[in-house]
């Protein structure tokens, strides 16, 4: 067979597998043109640590910018301009010479502004025990905003003309305000000032043709079980976390070959509510993340055992997969981690149809109730139904084992 | 998955991002490169085009060259941070329809390893990637003449412009402080573009040819070293007439770019252009204004003027302007 030109990286839980890890693990043992962000926005929050103990938190950079590959900005990415220029601040102290030369936009993609953030915190606060855990950035009501205010929308290209954008930043303000009452944000033309800043900093283009040309790893954010149609409805993001935006993305520019990449941990993880079936609080407490905490709008951190049957629904419903990234495998050799291979009340969930979020939600009521039955940690690969390609077993990328190549 | 740990502060943003333009878009010079970087590189190059398209029916071609070498190695920096005010004020104001920049930077041939990059025509920001891409030599020969003519061959003969077929011309701006040499010689020509002549041809004649394409400005800010010099200005006085802009402050030299395009549109006059500045939040106006005085006056002489002094007879056409 002749292998696949690029890789596309997917979690099959509820983010948190390691995406990162393997992307920076990806991207410094091969040739990489670029990675390619294709959901998602800056609530991304893909942790890399480098051999010599540099941390980076890459958020809106791909996992690769350490090893000095590109980062392509799709048009299904949500950006927020501010924070990109904080990341890249860090990124530069971290000795990436000129961050902002390793990044392109397309021209398309959608942009978080502070009245986004603003309506989405009061949106959240009012829900009060209720919260859907939503990070507080504003992404899914950037993306809400999109569809209600078509033309109201800002997006990266509009960056290029100063009367569009802030005709646009007042049109957001102005519908936002009137809808929720004042919002705490900046005033629009200092807001616009920025986001004019933005435009000259990064290199905005009109597609993903330029970085296609060499391999590329797609990296996803968040995880199929937080999808916007296949995961536990309302528990979930205003993204298609599966391989759909990759996969559009590779059509449109001549459809190369790709493989496959579902992550998983050797533990199911869950940040904020929603269903988590194997939830277990003494494995959270044993297993306490370094890098994410209880966060104030997100939620608490929760950690269960390696829940196969959601697994086998996140392949399921992306699509399939090719191979597997099992991560935290150093985890399953100190600690007493168990599988769980069926609920009591079933051992399949079944998808429905796409778009049908009472179905899901239906999901969401019997995932509250299902009680896990475990076996002992066995094969990820088996339960998954999926050759494991690369395990890790630390957080740099020479803590990768490569066991399926030559990829 | 979440974070929000990046700061969402827009006004700290602004100031990142502005420091990243400033710092960053000279990564190939501040990185230690030494070689002309391969998208600037002259040599075998066909052409730099200016192309209309449907995006840009009407492309006006504007090229920056400008002298890196000494003291002059701070204007590519300055135009870098400028320009989004030069693209503002040439499209919000229409100045010109459909501008494309060109950038260039002139060294000495005799004794530069980069005396010639030239980027291409873009009307978005990849001009920006070839200001970065600008190698900063810094050096210079010191004999107050640099290689100018060089610049001025390439951009006669290896360059097109689609403006042209609709009667209309490109501007092309030397940023610089020093004389060119007296000849373009055969031996430079082939070394740094790969051309072959058989000829030196003179730099009033190169001048003549590329002004059947262009309107050539010569700029002579005040920061440079030779400024005021009565040999230098007399010099591209006798080449350009009143094409020869003295500029007090390098930090207005976007904005008396974009006035000038203006007043050669026929699109603004000297006042108005000036309070579209002040409009704009520039305060450039009393720098500009002074700089663009000799212009903005003699219009109508510009106009209807055979050719500026030191030409001879070289063209028999009048300079008109469409």
């Amino acid at each position: 067979m002749t292998l696949p030109r690029h890789v596309l990286v997917v979690d099959l839980g509820y983010g948190d597998a390691g995406k990162g890890t393997i992307v920076d693990w990806l991207c410094a043992t091969r040739p990489v043109n670029a990675v390619i962000r294709f959901n998602g926005g800056a609530q991304a929050a893909h942790n890399v640590v480098t051999p010599d103990g540099r941390h980076h938190t890459f958020a809106q950079f791909g996992s690769g910018t350490l090893h000095g590959v590109p980062t392509h900005l799709s048009r299904f990415m949500m950006i927020d301009p501010p924070a990109l220029a904080a990341e890249a601040e860090h990124l530069a102290a971290l000795g990436v010479p000129a961050p902002f030369e390793l990044l392109t936009v397309d021209r398309q993609a959608l942009l978080t502004t502070p009245w986004h953030r603003a309506a989405n915190r009061r949106r959240e606060a009012a829900r009060g025990d209720d919260r859907h855990g939503s990070c507080g950035m504003g992404v899914g009501e950037t993306a809400a905003f999109a569809l209600a205010h078509p033309d109201l929308a800002v997006r990266a290209g509009d960056t290029e003309s100063p009367a569009t954008l802030a005709r646009k930043l007042c049109g957001i303000r102005d519908a936002l305000t009137a809808e929720l009452g004042p919002l705490d944000a900046p005033p629009v033309a200092d807001v616009a000032d920025a986001f004019r800043w933005f435009g000259t900093a990064v290199r905005l283009v009109s597609s993903a043709r330029h970085v296609l040309e060499g391999p590329c790893v797609f990296e996803g954010a968040q995880g199929v079980l937080l999808d916007e149609w296949r995961g536990w409805h309302p528990y979930t993001t205003w993204s298609t976390t599966t391989f759909d935006n990759a996969e559009t993305l590779l059509a449109e520019n001549g459809g190369d070959d790709a493989l496959r990449l579902g992550v998983v941990r050797t533990y199911t993880t869950r940040h904020g509510a929603g269903p988590l079936v194997t939830e277990d609080p003494q494995l959270t407490a044993a297993l306490p993340e370094r890098h994410n905490a209880h966060g104030p709008w997100q939620g608490a951190w929760r950690a269960g055992h390696f829940d196969a049957v959601a697994h086998r629904y996140a392949v399921e419903v992306c699509g399939g997969v090719d191979a597997l990234a099992v991560t935290h495998t150093d985890a399953a050799d100190r600690h007493d981690l168990k599988m769980c291979l069926a609920y009591e009340q079933l051992d399949r969930i079944v998808p429905g149809e796409r778009g049908d979020l009472a179905y899901q939600e239906k999901l969401t009521q019997i995932l509250a109730a299902a009680t896990p039955v475990y076996t002992g940690f066995g094969s990820v690969g088996e339960a998954l139904g999926a050759p494991v390609m690369v395990t890790s077993h630390g957080p740099a990328y020479p803590d990768k084992t490569q066991l399926l190549g030559p990829w | 998955m979440g974070s929000g740990r990046w700061s969402t502060d827009v006004y700290s943003a602004a100031a990142k991002y502005r420091a990243a333009t400033g710092t960053s878009a000279f990564a190939h010079s501040d990185s230690g490169a030494r070689a002309v970087h391969d998208a600037l590189n002259p040599h075998g190059v066909t052409v730099r085009e200016s192309r209309d398209s449907d995006q840009h029916p009407q492309a006006t071609p504007i090229a920056i060259l400008f002298d890196v070498t000494g003291s002059m190695g701070s204007v590519p920096r300055m135009l870098q941070t400028k320009l989004p005010e030069l693209f503002g004020l040439l499209i919000r104001k229409g100045y010109c329809t459909d501008p494309q920049i060109l950038f260039g930077a002139i060294g000495d041939a005799t004794c530069d390893k980069a005396p010639l990059q030239i980027g291409q025509f873009e009307s978005d920001n990849r001009m920006d990637d070839d200001l970065g891409r600008i190698l900063l030599e810094g050096g210079g020969g010191g004999q107050r003449t640099e290689s100018y003519e060089l610049a001025m061959y390439f951009m006669a003969r290896h360059t097109a412009l689609d403006a042209t077929a609709r009667g209309r011309r490109g501007y092309l701006f030397i940023i610089g402080d020093e004389m060119a040499y007296r000849q373009v010689k055969p031996a430079e020509v082939r070394r740094f573009i790969g051309d072959t002549i058989t000829e030196p041809i003179s730099t009033e004649a190169i001048l003549a040819e590329l002004r059947r394409s262009y309107d050539v400005y010569f700029i002579m800010p005040a920061h440079a070293g030779h400024t005021g010099d009565p040999e230098i200005l007399a010099y591209w006085r006798g080449l350009l007439g009143q094409h020869v802009i003295e500029l007090d402050d390098l930090g207005a030299v976007c904005e008396t770019i974009a006035l000038t395009v203006g007043l050669g549109e026929d699109a603004t006059d000297l006042d108005s252009g000036l309070t579209d500045l002040a409009e704009a939040g520039s305060s450039a106006g009393a720098t500009v204004g002074k700089a663009l005085a000799p212009l903005g006056s003699s219009r109508g002489a510009l106009v209807r003027s055979a050719l500026p002094a030191g030409f001879g007879g070289d063209r028999a056409t009048p300079v008109t302007r469409l």
